[in-house]
């Protein structure tokens, strides 16, 4: 091989080695070392992928995967979970009374409560009912998601400290309350690299929810790559407008006409290189031709008015609408099929301090076919087995009422003691129903998940051990789980 | 054995990654050089396997060991000075047993039998501690030796000729003029030359044509701009808040202060003083003041539900993380919640850091409102001395008025004892009177029900003013006083408008984007009749709207100017409501006028004083309250008494100019001291209801001890960090100009110079530059002049395959720099070459393209940036770092290119080579359109000469003709391209489009469009987007 060549494959398996800022982009690193189709794989003799294959030599797998892509669907503003899935039915005999103060115990409260003069209990105004062989306890306003509580795991005793907004989703995305950290996706690109040639290995989805009385902030910061490389920063796809930023070209530039002006960029960048002989240049051609392959893919990856009919009866007919969350599923299935490897899904207007009967009916009705459809597509196409759904939000909310109550309506504020979050496919455990409130839905009485413990089970399901899967940076192995010890919950893994 | 490896490249490379050149250099020493030094050889060792169990972190400490202190180590016995075979340390990292072996194996760390040797030959050489190197404060070295002498310019090129030397490598030959001229701008100014420019350079034959370029260059207004843009992201200057709802920020004044500092070449201890402590400074000067807003730039939020104190605790921590990076090297952050597992900050002396940032007046929440306070009004440089000649004769006018109404009283008793009603009535203006409904007075009625469809159907280009009287039950009170407004189509029409009783009105197509929007300042008082009243001069413009309250004209906020459409609505005029209501609950309304002109200021005076004193005349004397009477004194006094009457003009005229500058000016962010003196809390891990010490401000004790005379407060801190003894700030400092000349520091890690830092890979370069920028006072623009003058720094960026594999990273400097520009060199660069780019220098942020929807996808609907609203005209061609910096949303195409969020503070930024990056210089509306009018310009060359098209864009985007096979190439492109658009004229028409400058009629279309693709082409060339 010419030593020259050999120089540019050292080099860059060098760049992923070190981990340096100035690092090469995967796609350009896999262009140079070759491609072995799907990554990451057990390898033969022991679980640790071969150096030298299909995906960067930086961390390596821990254990052989269950899963190996992700859709994380998060419910912005914190879900209230007693009126969902953590059923309450001792609280009708509490209407209106106080929460007694043995449950509070101090509980530190948002300052838009922290002035009540009186925290009032609402029971959940919803029906509830049992369902499955595991005979959860699901609200009438989730009808679809009824029907599969049995391929599901859940959650009930998620917990975390935070109790607002901006720290709480960092927290869950990132493991942290402070923001710059890199987010779970941003670390699973990092860590299983990309599973496609021409789309990028970690999509956002923000959908629009059909009611918009109470919207929280939703910004980049949450799918940034932090101390990570750049390129482990999630790629926003838009719902209207270019589904990525700038992948159209301009109006009276056919594809044909953009090819010309590559082959010539091309050319030129190969005159160039002889001459100053800086690999980067290799780096960026290869970049180029990149992104002129997205400029094919992504139309068709986007386009989903082939689907056959019976798509929509699976996903309910808003998935025909972009931007909502039933169309944004419906891509997730689409990504997903194609080799993406994570498919962050935002959902808004979770956050009930007021309210809860005028919007919950639409806030189910978004998502509740919906994360039905996605769920059968992808076991009926086979993927569900190596897929790994998650539902949540950042917090729950509180049994009492914020602002006035009746039997018809009330609201609810932040609480972090206690939230339900579901997993389905990807190695986890279907039927499970783990951990346990008190009745008033505000303790943990059994088996808590801290958000650490959380982190961590998700990625022991993705090949890695938590405390092992680390970057280098101020000069400390930085994890996702932190500092503080965490554990996997075995109980959710089948 | 170590030789070999070194020499064998990549494959020491692969094991050691980027440190690989420190411990390079401290090897090839170790074999001629007889001591190892603790800095270079040993520490580096120990940091990496032993320091996380052994270090000063006494939480994590095991078996009470510390080895990172000399005598702890003895005392131990795990170090035995001049007795490795004593030493506990050599005999456990040689143990055989697993239980007794040291790193343990289950730190997965290791030591290589190398390492091993280097640590016994140390002990045996008597085990030297040093200081951290960074903490040794530098002295000048001497200059090294070297072979060839004659290729150094100046001491920067003995440094590193001498480590190329060290190394049997030589440097690169002379970049051609061409290169080097392009390079000099884009460095000195961040722009490219122009062709003239080039030329010029290229034909001078004097022998300073080269230095006096660069004289030239550092004069440029355009040097500042790009210094500054630099500084931004270390001080995380950003056009919005930050937290939840993200609102504008208007701190634009801060960023021109920078841009003046770098440009006036503000010596950098003055530069560093002023920021951290402008306000401090006795007598300081407005400027000094807003320099202060260095400390004012962190994110900051009002989400509801926040538990201020936690974010007063991240605020300051902000400000401590950003001051130890920029200015010290020091990775704060980690002893926010523990102590430095590695460096000597401790936690304790983390929060008395922080206890200097800890003592503003700033409220923590900031209201989501633009100017959070503390906040200085600033007006524009040319109002500069007439404000602060109008604010002294303010003052005075108001004394004399002060003094004429304590004196004028017994008058206007008089006066008024001898009125007639009929003489009161005349005050009030009667032409174009279009409705009057009865005034105040002591049979007042309020209105309960008024509406009629004839009056108040006007144009927006009609002039005409609308009052009435009001009492408000109380504070607080929104919702409108007249109107006659429709609610279809997003409202149409105008009102009247209670704002939280701040007096307002609308004056709408549709809101909010065909309206006009102004609201007063000060609040209408509840509990007492006041007049309120708006003029509106059918201009269509907020500027052409006057509020009144009480007959006086009131200081306003404009917040929507848009209106471009028809006002006219068939919904009747109403009082107290708009069409569905909305009225001011609990108001009262009385004494409605309409006029179809606009009122002047006496007219209104006039109105408000005659309906107040035809009131007072028909309430007999002795039910007269005695704020009746103030009131209506207060008016005559204004508009009767010829002496009051003639301060209060001379005195509105002076207001009216002091709303003008205020209108023109801005008001810059600062810092104010708290009374209290400054303190902390230490907060177990750092978390903010976990308070432990009280702690007073004191700086690091591995630092030089702050002297006793110091204040300690902000001021002291500064004064303190710019001492001569300073070890960090002067390395930390050249080591950042530097690494933005040649793409790297000279300490590769930026804004970590402890011990988890790398190593300089010159360390006597850093020190000689440190203590050479020291004693020139500082001297950035001298700084800047010795970098781009060096030989290293004139060097062909060209690469050899020799060089690549001994230096592939030209971290010896092997080569001239070559680097991606950063992502607003890349767009700068762009339009400069297209020519459109506008020379403005400084004022409010700008909005240029950009896709719709980025902002709209993060933003909370309440924000007010949540609606991206493009600039247009001239405003689209500004230099990037005057483009809006939104922090949860930054200008899209920038941040595709690795710039920052401003989000925290960042001295070295990302260089990431993506396909979504090549999509935005393919396809930007902005590259497009520049594209298209560079084209413009090289079609206007006469294309009688060969290919002269071809070198006039040529020059332009790569400063340089093309070469021969280049020729070929883009030749072929050409043809290909205008055959294309020759047989689609619509699809050429399309494309030429783009942008809203418009196409040049006199080029045909198909032409211009084959040329816009071809210059798009080149303008993606490696060569255009790297330096």
């Amino acid at each position: 091989m010419d030593p020259f060549q050999e120089y540019v494959r050292n080099e860059s398996r060098r760049q992923f080695l070190s981990r340096g800022s100035n690092a090469v982009g995967w796609a350009a690193m896999a262009a140079l070392l070759g491609r072995e189709g799907l990554a990451p794989r057990a390898g033969a003799a022991g679980l640790e992928a071969s150096p030298t294959g299909s995906r960067p030599p930086g961390p390596k797998l821990h254990f052989a995967p269950k899963a190996k892509q992700v859709i994380y669907l998060h419910m912005v503003g914190g879900p209230p979970q007693m009126d969902m899935y953590d059923y309450k039915p001792q609280m009708n005999a509490y209407f209106d009374k106080d929460l007694p103060d043995s449950i509070r115990m101090g509980q530190r409260l948002t300052t838009m409560t922290s002035g009540q003069k009186r925290f009032p209990i609402a029971p959940s105004k919803y029906k509830f009912a049992r369902h499955g062989k595991n005979g959860m306890w699901v609200c009438e306003l989730l009808p679809y998601t009824a029907r599969m509580v049995d391929d599901m795991c859940f959650i009930r005793s998620m917990h975390t400290e935070a109790i607002n907004h901006e720290p709480a989703i960092t927290y869950m995305q990132t493991g942290n309350q402070v923001t710059g950290r890199p987010c779970l996706g941003a670390w699973l690109s990092y860590g299983l690299g990309s599973l496609n040639d021409n789309l990028p290995t970690f999509v956002v989805l923000v959908a629009k929810p059909t009611n918009t009385e109470q919207l929280q902030a939703i910004s980049a910061r949450l799918w940034s790559s932090g101390y990570l490389s750049g390129e482990h920063a999630g790629v926003s796809f838009r719902s209207g407008g270019d589904p990525i930023l700038y992948i159209n070209n301009p109006p009276g530039v056919p594809a044909g006409i953009r090819r010309e002006t590559l082959n010539g960029l091309k050319a030129l960048n190969e005159l160039n290189y002889k001459i100053v002989g800086d690999p980067e240049t290799h780096t960026r051609i290869e970049q180029y031709e990149l992104a002129f392959r997205m400029q094919a893919s992504v139309p068709e990856l986007t386009a989903v008015t082939s689907e056959p009919e019976a798509t929509y009866k699976l996903y309910g007919e808003a998935a025909r609408k972009p931007g909502t969350f039933a169309h944004s599923a419906l891509l997730a299935r689409r990504m997903i099929e194609r080799g993406v490897r994570f498919v962050q899904i935002y959902h808004n207007n979770w956050d009930t301090h007021a309210n809860v009967a005028g919007r919950m009916p639409d806030q189910c009705r978004d998502i509740d076919q919906p994360c039905w459809g996605l769920i059968q597509d992808l076991k009926a196409r086979g993927l569900l087995e190596e897929t790994l759904v998650i539902w949540g939000g950042e917090f729950g909310r509180t049994i009492y009422s914020q602002g006035g109550l009746s039997q018809s309506n009330y609201g609810r504020d932040h609480h972090p003691r206690c939230f339900t979050m579901w997993m389905a496919g990807g190695g986890t455990r279907p039927g499970q129903i783990y951990g346990e409130t008190d009745d008033f839905s505000y303790n943990i009485v059994k088996d808590p998940v801290h958000i650490h413990d959380f982190h961590a089970t998700v990625l022991q399901l993705l090949g890695f051990d938590h405390r092992r899967f680390t970057y280098r940076y101020l000069g400390l192995d930085q994890r996702l789980t932190g500092v503080e010890p965490a554990r996997v919950v075995k109980e959710l893994i089948a | 054995m170590q030789n070999t490896q070194i020499q064998s490249g990549p494959i020491l490379w692969v094991v050691t990654g980027l440190l690989a050149i420190a411990p390079a250099m401290a090897t090839a020493r170790a074999a001629d050089a007889p001591k190892l030094e603790y800095n270079r050889d040993i520490r580096p060792i120990l940091a990496e396997n032993c320091f996380a169990c052994h270090g000063p972190d006494s939480a994590a400490r095991k078996a009470d060991l510390r080895i990172d202190r000399r005598e702890d180590a003895i005392d131990l016995g795990a170090i035995v000075p001049g007795n490795p075979a004593s030493s506990e340390l050599i005999a456990r990292i040689s143990a055989k047993e697993a239980t007794e072996l040291m790193p343990p194996p289950k730190t997965g760390k290791s030591l290589t039998e190398a390492e091993k040797q280097t640590l016994r030959r140390w002990i045996a050489e008597g085990a030297a501690y040093q200081p951290h190197w960074s903490l040794i404060p530098p002295k000048r070295p001497a200059l090294p030796a070297v072979k060839d002498a004659g290729w150094a310019r100046n001491p920067i090129d003995r440094f590193v000729l001498a480590a190329l030397e060290a190394r049997g490598l030589r440097p690169a030959p002379e970049a051609d003029r061409r290169t080097l001229a392009r390079r000099l701008c884009l460095d000195l100014t961040g722009l490219p030359p122009s062709p003239e420019l080039v030329e010029k350079f290229v034909n001078d034959p004097s022998p300073r044509a080269y230095e006096d370029l660069v004289g030239r260059l550092l004069e440029s207004p355009r040097w500042g701009e790009h210094r500054a843009r630099y500084w931004l992201d270390a001080a995380r200057y950003a056009d919005t808040n930050g937290y939840h709802f993200d609102n504008y920020r208007e701190a634009w004044a801060y960023r021109d202060w920078v841009i003046a500092a770098f440009n006036r070449n503000l010596p950098y201890d003055r530069f560093t003083v002023e920021q951290l402590a402008g306000d401090l400074l006795p007598n300081h000067t407005l400027d000094q003041e807003i320099a202060s807003g260095f400390n004012r730039c962190n994110a900051t939020t009002n989400e509801g539900g926040v538990i201020p104190e936690e974010y007063k605790v991240l605020y300051a921590r902000d400000r401590t993380e950003t001051v130890s990076t920029v200015w010290m090297g020091l990775t704060a952050g980690c002893a926010v919640c523990h102590s430095h597992k590695y460096d000597p900050l401790s936690q304790r002396e983390f929060y008395e850091l922080s206890a200097f940032f800890n003592n503003t007046t700033q409220p923590t929440m900031d209201g989501n409102v633009k100017d959070t306070p503390p906040t200085i009004f600033v007006p524009t440089p040319a109002d500069r001395p007439r404000w602060e000649k109008v604010s002294v004769e303010a003052r005075e006018t108001r004394a004399r008025l002060d003094a004429r109404k304590s004196a004028a009283r017994v008058e206007f008793d008089r006066w008024l004892a001898s009125a007639k009603p009929e003489d009161l009535s005349a005050l009030a203006p009667s032409a174009g009177l279009r409705l009057a409904t009865d005034a105040i007075g002591p049979d007042a009625r309020p209105i309960a029900h008024f509406e009629s469809a004839d009056v108040g159907d006007f144009e927006k280009d009609h002039a005409f003013s609308y009052g009435a009287w009001i009492k408000l039950p109380g504070k607080g009170i929104t919702g409108a006083v007249i109107a006659r407004m429709t609610n279809a189509g997003g409202y149409r029409g105008w009102d009247l408008w209670l704002e939280g009783n701040r007096l307002a009105t609308h004056i709408l197509n549709k809101w909010p984007e065909n309206a006009i929007k102004v609201v007063t300042r000060a609040e209408v008082a509840p509990g007492a009749w006041t007049h309120v009243l708006a003029t509106y001069d059918g201009s269509g413009k907020a500027s052409g709207v006057r509020l009144y309250i009480d007959g006086r004209p009131q200081p306003t906020d404009t917040h929507v100017d848009a209106l471009r459409e028809t006002i006219r609505t068939n919904v009747p005029f109403r009082v107290g409501r708009r069409e569905n209501g909305e009225g001011a609950p609990g108001s009262e309304v009385v004494g409605v006028r309409i006029y179809d002109r606009a009122l002047s200021a006496a007219e209104v005076a006039g109105l408000s004083g005659a309906d107040r004193l035809l009131a007072l005349a028909r309430t007999p004397a002795p039910s007269r309250t005695p704020d009746d009477l103030n009131a209506a004194f207060s008016w005559w006094l204004d508009s009767v008494d010829p002496v009051g009457k003639d301060l209060r003009i001379r005195l509105a005229a002076i207001e009216v100019e002091q709303s003008e500058v205020r209108a023109r000016g801005t008001f810059a962010h600062v810092m104010h001291e708290a009374d209290s003196p400054a303190m902390a809390y230490l907060l177990d891990r750092g978390e903010y209801d976990k308070r432990r010490d009280s702690l007073k401000p004191a700086t690091p004790a591995a630092l030089p001890p702050m002297s006793p005379d110091l204040p300690r407060d902000r001021l002291g801190l500064a004064t303190w960090l710019v001492r001569p003894e300073h070890p960090l700030m002067a390395r930390v400092t050249v080591n950042r100009f530097w690494q933005e000349v040649f793409g790297a520091g000279l300490v590769r890690t930026t804004g970590d110079f402890g011990i988890t830092g790398e190593l300089p890979s010159h360390p006597e370069l850093l020190d000689w530059l440190a203590v050479e920028f020291r004693e020139s006072g500082w001297d950035v623009k001298a700084l800047f002049r010795l970098m781009v003058e060096s030989s290293t720094y004139r060097q062909s960026a060209a690469a050899t395959p020799e060089k690549i594999q001994a230096d592939p990273f030209n971290r010896l400097l092997s080569r001239g720099p070559r680097f991606r520009m950063d992502a607003e060199m890349i767009r700068d660069a762009t339009l400069a070459v297209g020519g459109l780019l506008t020379g403005e220098l400084g004022g409010p942020s700008v909005k240029p393209y950009q896709p719709v929807g980025v902002w709209e996808a993060v933003a909370m609907p309440e924000s007010n940036t949540h609606d991206y609203r493009q600039d247009h005209g001239d405003r689209l061609y500004r230099r990037s770092l005057y483009t809006f910096w939104k922090r949860s949303a930054p200008p899209a195409s920038l941040d595709i290119l690795n710039a920052p969020t401003r989000e925290t503070c960042t001295v070295r930024r990302e260089r990431t080579d993506t396909p979504l990056q090549a999509l935005v210089t393919l396809n930007d509306p902005q590259f497009v359109e520049a594209a298209r009018a560079l084209a413009q310009t090289v079609l206007k060359t006469p294309a009688d000469v060969s290919d002269a098209r071809l070198d006039a864009i040529a020059v332009r985007v790569l400063s340089r003709p093309f070469k021969p096979e280049e020729r070929s190439i883009v030749r072929a492109s050409l043809a290909r391209l205008e055959t294309h658009y020759r047989d689609h004229p619509d699809e050429a028409k399309e494309l030429i489009a783009v942008g809203e400058s418009k196409p040049d009629p006199s080029i045909e279309p198909r032409t211009l469009a084959a040329w816009t693709m071809l210059a798009n082409e080149l303008m993606n060339l490696d060569e255009f987007l790297n330096k």
